[in-house]
């Protein structure tokens, strides 16, 4: 009888954090059509869009208005200095791309008359208090896509 | 349409098994067809498989075939997965209903599954990071402890919730699961075990969290009319309810009042032709400490804001006002995404056939409800099921 045949191979090699892993969105015109959302971000300014025909401002960016489908929207500024609403801290679960970070707070910051979620920098939780005012504050990756965040006030 | 009812359930033991998904899914539908005498997986005519991430806790898409293929069942009238990410189980119960009722078939498999552990826990954490908008909302590190936090901080400040008050939910939740041998934690825990636990994101010590879990369950349903032939003690589904509002946190209708379980209650009840003081048992979906409280609210049972209070006087105990939770909750058994609907429904049956530990039987219990959230509790979901036919 023939001896059954072992033999090493190469599995998966050392995998890189996929795409698909990767929190951060596709930020160039290729990949979307909110690009100037990330190109306003880099000159510091946060925006979003408005409705021309229903003037409804929307969060996140859209290309179409889902309230009445009107593809015809501005960009609009929402200002640089938001109001803490709610904050926490991440201090055991972060996801991967974000264990380094750990701990790092967590805000719900009322800004441009929107309510939005976003990390807290430069400051500890019990540093920081309901009501307080925060400051924009962008952050940019090795590759050059940017994000914002907030920071408390001076 | 056609009135259903379930007439079996089967599910595994939950918490973190040395058992991948496909051998959870064999383990629960062997427990499902040998808790009935007269039904094999070859009647099986529709089969849902409640499944939330597949795809990232195990790597592996088109899960429902490949279920069918494990449990023996050749689906000939209906096969899908259905994903609403906690809320899993119960949008597989809904379909599977409608399918039964419809008269699209004649006996369906409702299914839940979740494979959660894995090598790399910050990987399966990276999961549940995507359930809220990942570009806008998870990318800032908003995973489901974080989102319920803020929640808590919120209605602390707003109505004077307190920490004791939701330890309360946990010490109740974890009492009722020593009594469930398929819970995940079988343990007491007390006040100060719940305040002292690690924090996972303040407010939120652990024990104020819902575990990360495997388990699997499925339940059959077919039309009320042939249900006494495979069971004396059918479990009747009477009504339901859903509302979603919104998805980023921008757009949700209010972070401290669940204006989509308002929703949904207000459906349920409806459709049920239920109030809610008809309501023996609640499982509801304490996926934290700060839930439950906030589903009291909702459900009306006591006034906006007194959640804490509510619990604080027994009223959510057995013997209270409504019994919420006697299974143990998720705090107490675990969260198997998918799952955990289903684990609620085979339950519920359990209390009404009396079949339940003593200690947390809910005496002469009639009609049931079992509710999930899902997302940054933009999504709710209710069935209310009852112990006699309609």
């Amino acid at each position: 009888m023939r001896k059954t045949k072992f033999q090493k191979i190469d599995g998966t090699e050392e995998i890189k954090l996929p795409q698909m892993l990767d929190f951060y969105p596709l930020e160039d015109e290729e990949n979307t059509r909110i690009s100037l959302f990330f190109k306003n971000l880099g000159e510091g300014r946060l925006t979003t869009t408005r409705c021309k025909s229903c003037e409804r401002l929307l969060w996140p960016p859209r290309i179409i208005c889902p309230e009445c489908l009107s593809d015809e929207l501005d960009w609009v500024d929402l200002g640089s200095e938001g109001e803490l609403y709610a904050f926490t801290e991440m201090r055991l679960g972060a996801p991967l791309g974000f264990v380094e970070d750990v701990p790092f707070c967590i805000g719900m910051v009322k800004i441009g008359g929107l309510l939005i979620s976003a990390r807290i920098d430069d400051a500890k939780y019990e540093d920081l208090n309901i009501g307080d005012k925060v400051r924009l504050k962008i952050v940019e990756l090795k590759d050059g896509r940017v994000f914002y965040r907030f920071a408390p006030s001076e | 349409m056609r009135k259903v009812a379930i007439v079996a359930g089967g599910a595994t033991r939950c918490g973190k098994r040395e058992a991948s998904w496909r051998e959870l899914v064999q383990e629960a539908g062997k427990n499902l067809f040998e808790s009935v005498d007269n039904i094999s997986p070859k009647d099986i005519e529709a089969l849902l498989v409640g499944a939330a991430q597949p795809e990232r806790f195990t790597f592996q898409v088109h899960v429902a075939p490949m279920a069918a293929e494990y449990l023996g069942i050749t689906p000939t009238k209906v096969l899908a997965t259905t994903e609403l990410m906690c809320a899993s189980g119960q949008a597989a119960i809904r379909y599977a209903w409608a399918c039964v009722a419809s008269g699209m078939a004649d006996m369906a498999v409702a299914f839940g599954v979740e494979k959660m552990f894995m090598k790399d826990m910050a990987e399966a954490q990276t999961n549940m990071t995507c359930v809220l908008d990942r570009e806008w909302d998870g990318i800032n590190g908003l995973s489901a402890p974080p989102f319920f936090a803020m929640t808590a901080q919120r209605h602390m400040l707003e109505y004077g919730t307190t920490k004791e008050q939701m330890a309360l939910v946990s010490v109740k939740n974890h009492h009722y699961s020593t009594m469930n041998p398929i819970a995940q934690f079988q343990k007491e825990v007390a006040v100060e075990k719940v305040l002292s636990s690690p924090m996972v994101a303040p407010p939120l010590n652990l024990f104020d969290c819902s575990g990360i879990t495997d388990g699997a369950a499925g339940v059959i349903l077919v039309p009320a009319e042939e249900a006494k032939k495979y069971t004396d003690t059918p479990l009747y589904l009477l009504g339901s309810g859903q509302a979603s509002i919104g998805n980023v946190v921008n757009n949700l209708a209010s972070i401290t009042e669940w204006v989509p379980l308002r929703l949904a209650v207000e459906e349920t009840l409806r459709t049920a032709k239920i109030t809610i003081d008809d309501i023996d048992i609640a499982e509801l979906h304490d996926c934290f400490t700060i839930s439950e409280i906030m589903e009291y609210e909702a459900f009306g049972w006591c006034a906006k804001g007194k959640g804490g209070a509510f619990i604080e006087e027994g009223e959510s105990h057995i013997g209270g006002r409504v019994a919420v939770n006697p299974r143990g909750g998720l705090l107490g058994c675990g969260h198997p995404l998918g799952a955990t609907a289903v684990l609620q429904a085979i339950d519920v049956m359990q209390q009404f056939r009396g079949e339940v530990p003593k200690g947390r039987l809910v005496k002469d219990a009639d009609i049931a409800v079992t509710q999930n959230l899902s997302g940054a509790a933009n999504v709710h979901s209710i069935i209310a099921y009852s112990r006699n036919p309609t």
